[in-house]
């Protein structure tokens, strides 16, 4: 690993106490729960911007991506990243401007106006559970491990603590500046960071010369089962609880539309990006060098990277190893920067949940909005502290990042489709059936394949032999989802009543 | 030049630039929203 200079460590230190301090100078100026939860519904498409392409640009993409990149190649942007976009034009084309249509305020209030409590309460425990920061504090862990040398839960304590901090006093204002700051720093860098990687390599066509043809194969090695299921992650864009906060949030639905379009061609080069540097990584440790042993002053042969670091961790060792100091500084910032504003707005949206979805229907319906205020910062702490403990739990982030996407899309899915497009299916026992039945079976279905199931390390995830045929965890959705869908339509038949 | 690197660089550009532009806009917007809280203050 590369040495950390005095300048990387000040710029770090400068962008974490500017964080800090933009929550602190916004810890007093509420004036109200929309202005807390929703920025007082006044963002404009730059802001959206900023604010959408920081938030999902967290955990997922950088080791995600670049792990599918270090072990694969431009698969990870074709078959992972790629049909992401094609759901971000849906949302802005079909979801946002019906999502505007009514005053909601989260993604549990539309399941309350379309099937009642019950399935508001459903959606909020699903809402809550996948806003989790479970990812990004295992990012941080991994952070202060590569890069400071610390051990990975003081990272996470450390780092991520302080995310909480400004979270926890600037509510959504705070979110959506530092994630401002963020957006450019984290843009900027990336795209500073490959012409020096392609420098520590020896250039792009050293890396087209050593890795194997399969790296530039659109569809890779991966089955196409593998793909599929990876592509059909994104379809949780549609049931975004951070994408619907910003949708209500916005000034108007040209904005969201805007931010949207314009948005995807800067995720496109992110993940683009993201991936070419893994597979630089990958190259590292192929290309052989020859240093002077310091204990021996003889000169011996090294990889430019240890062959033996983990994919997940390839993108953070190429960069350390190709960064000059100042550089460094900054990429670890960015790298900072993408974790933070990540988990700042999951933690917000899982803390609205515990006040506005939870809260104040079920136990105080005439709550004012200093306490709501205060019961989301409750609601904050609580899922800070839930992913905390996940995140020391679950060795396999790519795994757990299917896992939590599935909770979401297996249960909330169908009920929020077919209720925003379709009046008549607006039956109570339908939504509660759909919304329970699909939560009910994706966690029985994952607690027993991690139970039961075997880990795979070429495959890095948890496989049970059923009938034969190797049962990949991944492929929890393809049933769950179908589960919820036969559930709303017993639902809808059995639903003698009720709002429609 | 490969296409795979011509790609590569027409994609540095759209997020240097881009994000630059972005954030330019971003400062715009943000005076207004400065001086919101100034007025409430």
């Amino acid at each position: 690993m590369g040495v950390i200079s005095t300048i990387d460590y000040v710029i770090i230190a400068i962008y974490l106490a500017g964080m800090v301090g933009v929550g602190l100078w916004f810890a007093k100026k509420h004036t109200d729960f929309d202005d807390f939860f929703l920025a007082g519904r006044s963002l404009t498409t730059p802001l959206l911007i900023t604010t959408l392409i920081s938030t999902y640009y967290g955990i997922d993409v950088l080791f995600g991506d670049s792990q599918l990149g270090f072990t694969d190649g431009v698969v990870a942007w074709f078959g992972y990243a790629r049909p992401t976009y094609a759901f971000f034009l849906i949302a802005a084309f079909l979801l946002a401007q019906r999502l505007r249509e009514e005053d909601f305020k989260s993604l549990p209030d539309i399941l309350d106006k379309y099937y009642g409590k019950n399935t508001r309460y459903v959606g909020a425990v699903t809402s809550f559970i996948y806003s989790l920061p479970a990812l990004s504090l295992y990012g941080f862990g991994m952070l202060g491990d590569v890069i400071l040398g610390w051990e990975p839960i003081v990272g996470m304590l450390v780092l991520g603590g302080i995310a909480l901090v400004y979270t926890l006093t600037g509510g959504f204002w705070a979110v959506v500046l530092t994630d401002s700051i963020q957006f450019v720093l984290m843009c900027v860098v990336l795209a500073m960071a490959f012409p020096f990687a392609m420098n520590l390599i020896g250039g792009f066509d050293i890396m087209i010369e050593k890795l194997e043809p399969s790296y530039f194969d659109s569809m890779g090695d991966l089955s196409i089962w593998l793909i599929i299921i990876y592509a059909s992650t994104g379809l949780a864009i549609l049931v975004e609880p951070t994408f619907y906060q910003r949708v209500f949030a916005a000034k108007s639905y040209k904005n969201i539309r805007n931010a949207l379009i314009i948005g995807i061609f800067i995720w496109g080069s992110y993940d683009w990006i993201i991936t070419i540097l893994a597979m630089a990584a990958k190259t590292g440790t192929l290309i052989g060098k020859t240093i002077i042993d310091p204990g021996t002053g003889e000169l011996i042969q090294k990889t430019i990277i240890d062959p033996g670091v983990a994919p997940d961790a390839a993108l953070l060792t190429v960069m350390v190893a190709a960064l000059p100091a100042g550089a460094l500084g900054l990429f670890m910032a960015g790298v900072l920067s993408t974790e933070m504003s990540t988990l700042d707005s999951y933690c917000l949206v899982a803390g609205g949940n515990v006040a506005y979805d939870i809260y104040k229907p079920a136990i105080k319906p005439d709550a004012t909005d200093q306490e709501l205020i205060k019961t989301t910062r409750y609601g904050i702490l609580l899922s800070w502290v839930l992913g905390f403990a996940m995140a020391v739990s679950f060795e396999q982030m790519l795994g757990l990042w299917v896992f939590m996407a599935s909770i979401l899309i297996s249960s909330v899915l169908v009920p929020i489709l077919l209720g925003l497009y379709v009046p008549k299916f607006r039956k109570p026992l339908a939504g509660f059936l759909s919304a329970g039945l699909g939560l009910f079976s994706t966690v029985i279905l994952n607690v027993y394949i991690m139970m039961n199931g075997t880990f795979d390390l070429e495959e890095e995830t948890y496989i049970v032999q059923w009938l034969g045929i190797d049962f990949l965890q991944e492929f929890v959705m393809y049933i769950t989802l179908p589960i919820s869908l036969i559930g709303f339509f017993i639902g809808l038949a059995l639903d003698k009543g009720g709002r429609s | 030049m490969s296409s795979w690197e011509t790609f590569t660089w027409i994609t540095v550009l759209i997020l240097s630039f881009g994000s630059i532009i972005v954030f330019v806009l971003f400062v715009k917007d943000i005076r207004q929203i400065l001086k919101k809280f100034q007025k409430e203050k």
